[in-house]
């Protein structure tokens, strides 16, 4: 009989201690799982939404963030400057501001944009037609998202009237707007409601004086050209613009990680270590209990001229497969439980629809069955020791006495 | 001016130290201001990660540094009022009354607690953290149930004897249950312990890695009460539950070697 | 039943002034006082005396399975103190067969499997397993019950399935330790015959028993009282 056969077939001799076992192990196993996903996620998941916008490049008048800082001023000629650049494919100057539109009576937040957008756009069109600076029909146009298209019962076709809280101008009338299409914007929140506009639209919807409030830019959004990649764009930018902040998506995510996504990094390492010595230990015991439990086994097979490598040996077996039958059957778990705890935490305000807190990623498995080779070794080195130590006459002769 | 102790950091500035403020990029007309003072800025959880680079100013410094000249009116603009009332808790019922009685839409008032977004944000995190502990508890009862169905099985021929001499199956389990009460009792206010020590060592270690006087574990009785509450009444179940499966065996099979 | 090795000229087993003492927390204790005696091949000796004589001390002793504190032990004429424990685990499982009062067999496997696990240990392969694990449990009497698992078994049957398993791998030597302890008088006679019959087929048998009549069958009686030979010759 197989070192392997033999160990299973002890484990399987008490069915309902081995199924407790690896239930517990599976329940700890998943956790760590969830942990070593959550380390990750969120910048795995940032990364895929940053990429799926289709620019690889943003541009601000400093390091602060959008709306936090100065705007860009001088945006037709830096917009021109920029996109004349061999590097650079296209930019998209952008508006960051809000508005007020009535529902049900009562005044809600509106999350409102405004874009000039030639190829592509940091949108995507679900209904009707998208806006398009080159055409000035007159009446202001808008895309809004399907939340507030909900809200509203807005269709294309449709009016809505906004009110825009975009500058300090606070006595900026209503302006009535007609709605080209619904889009959907990768970075909206649950429940948040979205427009967006050209800039000459958004810039009358907030009251701007065309001397300046048209002429400026909170983001420029910029795709660079296949060929040359973001880091050589960034640099020419950096060239004909030192005083602007560009920063690449890599470069964004990176920040993200240090400053925003940082709780969640270092709590799930705490997690992830607890969950591990804790696991550790309780593997620990399950084993050595179970060992101690068959010490007259175990020196009676030693009298029989089993070695202490083979018995040691066999311990580790029932190590691995405890481990790793639980560890298996964690993996699904882990799964469908970092599903709820992703619901949980999207909820959270300011966290965007699509981001994802828990993201499978290679990595994280491969660090995860790591882990688990790891625990199986080290939970084993104790009861290992006590049967390799064992004094084989007196535990007989302990057996006898009872 | 005074500034953070972070800031004081950074910069390696000290109280009496002078330097020059701009509120554009390019550093257009500056104005220098002396160091009054250091302090410590309020933890907040909202910007955890947040490196706390502040600096406070009179109000009226302020405003001539930031001042748009373009806008008459930025002079005398501010970002929020600040009210302390005499009872605070009247902040709600006074928030809804001046938002009413202020003509401007974009005007709002509101209680000073965290407010809406910041309440949401803790809730989503108590419930994530609640979340894990409940797992954790599951993954800790089935290591339990199994480390107790072991060590039952070591008093087989002890629970046979007993039988075979006359105790009733009622009278083990009280045995079991005494037992297991004080063995629960004794692990949970180890395990208290424990994760007192353990919650010295999370907040020193989120403490370093973030620069802030923040607290982020802190056990109060009420949450100690709550684990004993949970931990000894499981323990006692998982003996209880654990020997009556042996009981219900049949007493010749129990004493049998 | 013939052992592996053929019947040689030296002793199997010779035992000179061996001594264990163990450390007590009340002070020492010697389980066995400057012992000396050979076991020869085919050989069947009884090692009888009261409990806590040092029989089974001894007994370990002469299974390599304890080193004594004193003295010196060889095995087929070779030094058992010196050799490592690798070594002696594979001499007692290829050499020496060990039954138990408390039978010791594994719970989890059948009859078969018990018998079959120290041949598994020793590589031997499996055909000849089969065929050999077959032999012995007729050779004991229990083919019918190969399938069962110990606790399907009465007292009697697990004790066979010990001796077969402690045939296994054709010892030279048969050690067991109170065998009948545990069993009622007809199945210790059981047994008893199945040792007489074990020997007679050229495994050397050492019994230690407190049953003056198991230790009657054997060809020699060895008499312990305080860890010493006190005389050789029959029990009582």
């Amino acid at each position: 009989m197989s070192p392997l056969a033999f160990a299973l077939r002890g484990l399987v001799r008490q069915p309902g201690r081995a199924i407790l076992g690896i239930a517990g192990i599976a329940a700890t196993g998943a956790l760590l799982f969830d942990m070593l996903m959550l380390s990750q996620g969120l910048v795995v998941s940032m990364e895929q939404l940053l990429a799926s916008v289709g620019f690889d490049i943003r541009v601000t008048a400093t390091q602060a963030t959008p709306l936090t800082g100065p705007p860009i001023v001088g945006m037709a000629d830096t917009v021109a400057t920029l996109a004349a650049l061999p590097a650079i494919e296209e930019v998209v100057p952008l508006r960051l501001g809000e508005a007020q539109v009535d529902i049900g009576g009562r005044s809600r937040e509106v999350t409102f944009m405004g874009a000039d957008a030639a190829v592509r756009r940091p949108w995507t069109l679900l209904e009707g037609r998208d806006i398009d600076q080159r055409q000035d029909t007159g009446q202001p146009r808008l895309l809004v998202n399907q939340n507030l298209a909900r809200r509203l019962e807005l269709a294309p076709g449709a009016t809505v009237t906004l009110r825009g809280a975009c500058t300090a101008n606070s006595s900026v009338p209503p302006t009535v707007f007609r709605v080209d299409g619904i889009a959907e914007f990768p970075f909206d929140q649950a429940s948040q409601l979205t427009a967006i506009a050209t800039l000459r639209d958004f810039a009358r919807a907030c009251g701007d004086a065309p001397a300046d409030g048209a002429d400026q830019a909170d983001l420029l959004m910029i795709a660079s050209r296949p060929g040359d990649g973001p880091t050589a764009a960034v640099e020419a930018i950096r060239s004909v613009r030192p005083d602007l902040a560009a920063v690449t998506n890599e470069e964004l995510v990176a920040r993200f990680q240090q400053v925003e996504f940082s709780y969640f990094r270092q709590i799930s390492f705490v997690l992830a270590t607890i969950t591990m010595f804790f696991g550790l230990l309780l593997i620990t015991v399950l084993l050595s209990v179970s060992t101690n439990q068959r010490l007259g086994e175990i020196a009676a097979l030693r009298a029989l001229g089993f070695s202490r490598r083979r018995m040691a040996s066999d311990v580790l077996w029932r190590s691995a497969l405890l481990v790793g039958a639980g560890g298996a059957v964690a993996l699904p778990l882990g799964l469908a439980l970092a599903t709820w705890l992703d619901a949980l935490l999207q909820t959270m305000p300011g966290i965007p629809a699509n981001l994802r807190f828990f993201v499978f990623a290679p990595r994280a498995l491969i660090v995860y069955v790591a882990l688990l080779a790891v625990t199986i070794t080290v939970a084993a080195i104790y009861p290992m020791r006590t049967v390799a130590r064992l004094p084989i006459s007196s535990t007989l002769r302990t057996e006898v006495i009872g | 001016m005074l500034i953070t102790r972070q800031l004081a950091t950074a910069k390696g500035l000290s109280v009496g130290d002078i330097v020059s403020l701009a509120s554009t990029p390019d550093g257009n007309s500056p104005r220098r201001f002396r160091v009054a003072g250091i302090y410590e800025p309020v933890p907040d959880p909202m910007r955890l990660a947040a490196k706390r680079l502040e600096a406070r100013l009179h109000l009226p410094d302020l405003l001539s540094l930031a001042a748009d000249s373009s806008d008459p009116l930025s002079a005398e603009s501010v970002t929020a009022i600040n009210v302390a009332l005499t009872d605070p808790a009247d902040a709600d019922a006074f928030a809804r009354d001046v938002s009413a009685k202020i003509p401007i839409a974009q005007l709002t008032a509101r209680a000073a607690q965290g407010g809406e977004g910041t309440a949401t944000v803790f809730v989503v995190l108590d419930r994530f953290h609640f979340a894990i502990a409940v797992v954790t508890v599951i993954a800790s009862t089935m290591f339990l149930l199994a480390l107790m169905v072991m060590l039952v099985e070591e008093r087989r021929e002890t629970v046979g004897i007993l039988r075979l001499i006359g105790l009733r199956k009622s009278r083990i389990l009280l045995q079991v249950f005494a037992e297991g009460l004080l063995i629960a009792a004794a692990g949970a206010i180890v395990g208290i312990l424990f994760a007192a020590a353990l919650q010295g060592a999370v907040n020193a270690f989120f403490q370093w890695r973030y620069d802030t006087a923040l607290i982020f574990v802190r056990i109060t009785p009420q949450i100690a009460w709550r684990c004993v509450l949970l931990a000894v009444p499981l323990g006692v179940l998982a003996s209880v539950v654990s020997s009556w499966t042996l009981l219900r065996s049949n007493v010749l099979d129990l004493a049998r070697r | 039943m013939r052992p592996a090795t053929g019947v040689g000229a030296f002793p199997i087993v010779e035992a000179r002034e061996i001594t264990r003492v163990f450390p007590m927390p009340a002070g020492p204790v010697t389980a066995v006082h400057g012992v000396s005696l050979r076991i020869n091949p085919a050989e069947y000796v009884a090692i009888w005396g009261p409990s806590g004589c040092g029989k089974s001390t001894l007994l370990h002793i002469l299974g390599c399975v304890d080193i004594p504190s004193s003295g010196s032990l060889l095995f087929e004429n070779r030094d058992v103190g010196a050799l490592p424990d690798a070594d002696r685990s594979d001499m007692r499982l290829r050499k020496i067969g060990f039954v138990f009062q408390r039978f010791f067999l594994l719970p989890m496997l059948t009859a078969w499997e018990n018998v079959e696990l120290p041949q598994a240990e020793a590589r031997i392969a499996r055909d000849e397993r089969r065929s050999r694990t077959a032999e012995l449990l007729a050779y004991v009497g229990l083919a019918h019950r190969a399938h069962h698992r110990p606790s399907q078994l009465s007292g009697g049957e697990m004790q066979r399935v010990a001796i077969a398993r402690a045939l296994a791998n054709r010892p030279v030597l048969l050690l067991a330790d109170e065998p009948t302890g545990e069993l009622d008088r007809a199945t210790g006679e059981q047994i008893a015959e199945l040792f007489d019959r074990v020997q007679r087929d050229g495994t050397a048998v050492v019994i230690v028993t407190h049953d003056q009549a198991i230790a009657s069958r054997a060809g020699r009686t060895l008499v312990m009282r305080d860890g010493r030979i006190e005389r050789e010759g029959t029990a009582g």
